[in-house]
């Protein structure tokens, strides 16, 4: 008789259930399935055993995306979360609607769809006509080619993602600062602490969970980092990456595959290996995180 | 009394039978076929050209709707891929010849052999041969009919040339001619030509001057290149000695129209759809160009590539009337207007050879250079081009002419890096 009487909370939790189910569990498990396949996403699968895998860790493409990846997270997180912590710290300082335009002046890019942006920095970018070169040009330096120079597309990706991801992380980081109590503070100006100190000793001390959450969403963004790159590279199913690979990233490998070669099975594979990585990766974060709560 | 009213009852019993029955016959051809085209297709003139083929067409054959979508490249294979998987192809559909292969392989494409046999003798030798034997794998099969097409050109910036002291009358009829003019251009402290590196087609482009559709694309069934290690050598050559005179822009950025039309750059290869924008700029700004086919090693050999685009049909319950459509369509009165609309070159020879369109000299120059040109990506519609082989092409060629390979070793790598990425 369990089952009839707790059936009304079973009936409650269905709805969930449900999604959970049909959108998150089915599709995993559909995903490990055909990992383990050759399928173009009609034929019956053929089942191939670890072959999808060990194809795409062999493969050029793969190093090269996962190369590119490791220098894009070493840079793009910290800076990212560094400009967002510096225009949290810069807003805050504002009062009335100074504090409410710059927040959403800061945030604007955020909601502006990602063709637009890359759109918006081809043109910033472009070389002979394009804005950064024409101020280049005022101080007699040469036109450089920011997406087309395999020295500079790297970095000239960073600085679009940090364009666009700076003001999402700033509304979370003013957030949390607007709940730092101010006794604190009044507390270490009555200890003598100067500016520096009551950042370093009370801001960001406080701040530890709103920046942990940030630091390990801009990780788990960053390893999916997909629409920027192959905008900006002009990228299509046949030809991704950009001047030697110098942008290919693992989400575009895997597109690329599953609709450029129609190697449904191999993407299916390649997605299972992107999260195996983003769950280790979120692990070692709450790892660290509960580490740090027990020293 | 009794009998007129069973008289009428069964009168009325008729009529509703005669009633219903003509409703199913209707309702039977009531059909709508989602037709997907290029972006390009769906927009301005060509947009109502194409719903004037679709009124003509839906004019005769009542019942039927055609509903056009117009999508960019990668969302026309996505959509076509996914729709194969979920039975949601559209009933008709165009993509480039190149991604057949992958279209059969899930399903999306009709064997429309039969369809076409049974067309009349006379509309089936509209068709630009080679065109028409591409879209074939095998004597009884045939998955696409060919539709608009092109031949990649040589648009020649005349002011560039001129202030350059080149003699603009006489067009370059050799790389080594071109190639000289190229350094003139530069030395005139203009950019001679885009980095020919950093888009497949452009170093296919460059790859023609020398080589030929034989020595290009895929041997499928050693699943092998087919590229020539001699011919790409010295490809490789001209890109690294291209790499003082380039613009540092690919054939296809925006940047590169820009420099053409601001008297920066002399040389642009590219298809003919880039000529609306040169057209527009001479009209507003001045431009002065013109448009010639690629010269290639030998006089009388020409370099670029040629590519076209296709009109399939899905398999299913509409695939006879979309087969219908797409035939409506490539049939010469059709393809005819719309070679005079936007001067573009199609896979309909008999259309290509109207004096009116002929007479075109966009057109003109377009027809010889489809019929001098090399194929970008045959054989095609036997196998699923790997999604690494393009990019491989492209990495080779950029490293190559940035130094760090020679071009000896730059084709010996590429090669070998290929013919692994058609083993896979």
């Amino acid at each position: 008789m369990p089952f009839r009487r707790y059936l009304p909370h079973y009936l409650m939790i269905a709805p969930f259930m449900v999604l959970f189910v049909v959108f998150f569990l089915y599709p995993i498990l559909s995903g490990l399935y055909y990992s383990f396949h050759d399928w173009n996403g009609v034929r019956v699968p053929e089942f191939v055993g670890a072959d999808n895998y060990s194809k795409i860790v062999a493969s050029r493409d793969f190093s090269r995306a996962m190369g590119n990846l490791a220098a894009y997270i070493a840079i793009t997180v910290p800076l990212g979360i560094l400009a967002a912590l510096g225009l949290a710290l810069l807003v805050d300082s504002f009062t009335g609607r100074w504090s409410n335009f710059f927040r959403n002046a800061y945030f604007m890019p955020v909601v502006l769809p990602a063709f637009l942006a890359a759109t918006i920095w081809r043109w910033i970018y472009a070389p002979n006509f394009g804005l950064l070169n024409t101020v280049l040009g005022w101080f007699g330096l040469p036109s450089v080619n920011f997406l087309n120079d395999t020295g500079t597309m790297l970095y000239a990706l960073i600085a679009v993602d940090i364009w666009v991801s700076a003001g999402f992380n700033m509304v979370i980081i003013l957030a949390g600062l607007k709940n730092i109590p101010t006794e604190l503070y009044e507390a270490a100006r009555l200890d003598g602490a100067s500016r520096r100190q009551q950042l370093f000793h009370v801001t960001i001390p406080m701040l530890g969970p709103v920046l942990f959450f940030v630091l390990t969403y801009g990780l788990i963004s960053a390893m999916q980092v997909f629409d920027k790159p192959w905008l900006l590279t002009g990228s299509s199913f046949t030809s991704y990456g950009g001047r030697r690979n110098a942008l290919l990233f693992p989400v575009m490998d895997m597109m690329g595959r599953a609709f450029g070669g129609v190697k449904f099975g191999e993407a299916a594979a390649y997605g299972f290996l992107l999260t195996v990585a983003i769950v280790a990766v979120t692990g070692v974060m709450f790892g660290l995180r509960a580490w740090s709560e027990r020293r | 009394m009794k009998t007129t009213k069973a008289f009428r009852a069964a009168l009325t019993a008729a009529s509703a039978l005669i009633a219903v029955a003509f409703a199913g016959a209707a309702m039977a051809e009531d059909v709508t076929l989602e037709y997907w085209v290029y972006s390009d297709f769906a927009q301005g003139e060509a947009l109502a050209m194409q719903q004037e083929f679709i009124k003509e067409f839906t004019a005769a054959h009542p019942g039927v709707t055609i509903n056009i979508s117009g999508k960019g490249d990668d969302d026309l294979t996505a959509g076509q891929v996914a729709g194969a998987a979920s039975g949601t192809v559209p009933d008709v559909y165009m993509n480039a010849q190149s991604v057949g292969a992958q279209l059969v392989d899930v399903g999306a494409m009709a064997n429309i052999y039969s369809q076409f046999m049974a067309l009349p003798e006379e509309q089936r030798n509209q068709f630009d041969k080679d065109a028409l034997a591409s879209c074939m794998p095998k004597p009884d099969e045939l998955y696409c009919l060919p539709y608009t097409g092109f031949g990649s050109l040589l648009f020649l910036n005349l002011t560039v040339l001129e202030k350059a002291g080149i003699d603009t009358a006489t067009p370059p009829a050799t790389w080594s001619e071109w190639f000289e003019q190229m350094q003139k251009v530069k030395a005139a402290g203009m950019y001679a030509i885009p980095d020919e590196t950093l888009v497949f087609n452009s170093i296919a482009e460059i790859y023609a001057t020398t080589g030929s559709t034989e020595t290009w694309g895929f041997d499928w069934a050693n699943r092998k290149t087919r590229i020539d290690e001699a011919t790409m050598t010295t490809v490789l050559q001209k890109f690294v000695d291209m790499v003082p005179l380039n613009s540092g822009t690919s054939r296809n950025d925006q940047a590169t129209k820009d420099l053409f039309i601001s008297n920066q750059l002399a040389f642009h290869t590219i298809g003919p759809w880039v000529n609306p924008t040169y057209e527009e700029a001479a009209k507003a700004s001045g431009l002065k160009y013109d448009f010639v086919l690629i010269p290639g090693d030998t006089a009388g050999k020409t370099g670029g590539i040629r590519s076209y685009e296709i009109v399939a049909v899905a398999p299913g319950k509409n695939q006879e009337i979309a087969f219908q459509f797409a035939a409506f369509i490539t049939e010469k009165a059709q393809m005819a207007r719309w070679a005079k609309l936007l001067a573009r070159y199609n896979a309909n020879a008999a259309a290509m050879a109207d004096p009116d369109v002929s007479a075109l000299p966009l057109i003109k120059v377009s027809v010889d250079a489809a019929h001098g040109a090399m194929e970008v990506a045959a054989p095609y519609f036997v196998g699923s081009i790997p999604s690494c082989y393009n990019s491989t092409v492209i990495d080779f060629a950029s490293a190559t002419a940035d130094g760090e390979y020679t071009p000896a070793e730059g084709a010996k790598e590429m090669i070998a890096a290929l013919n692994e990425c058609m083993a896979q």
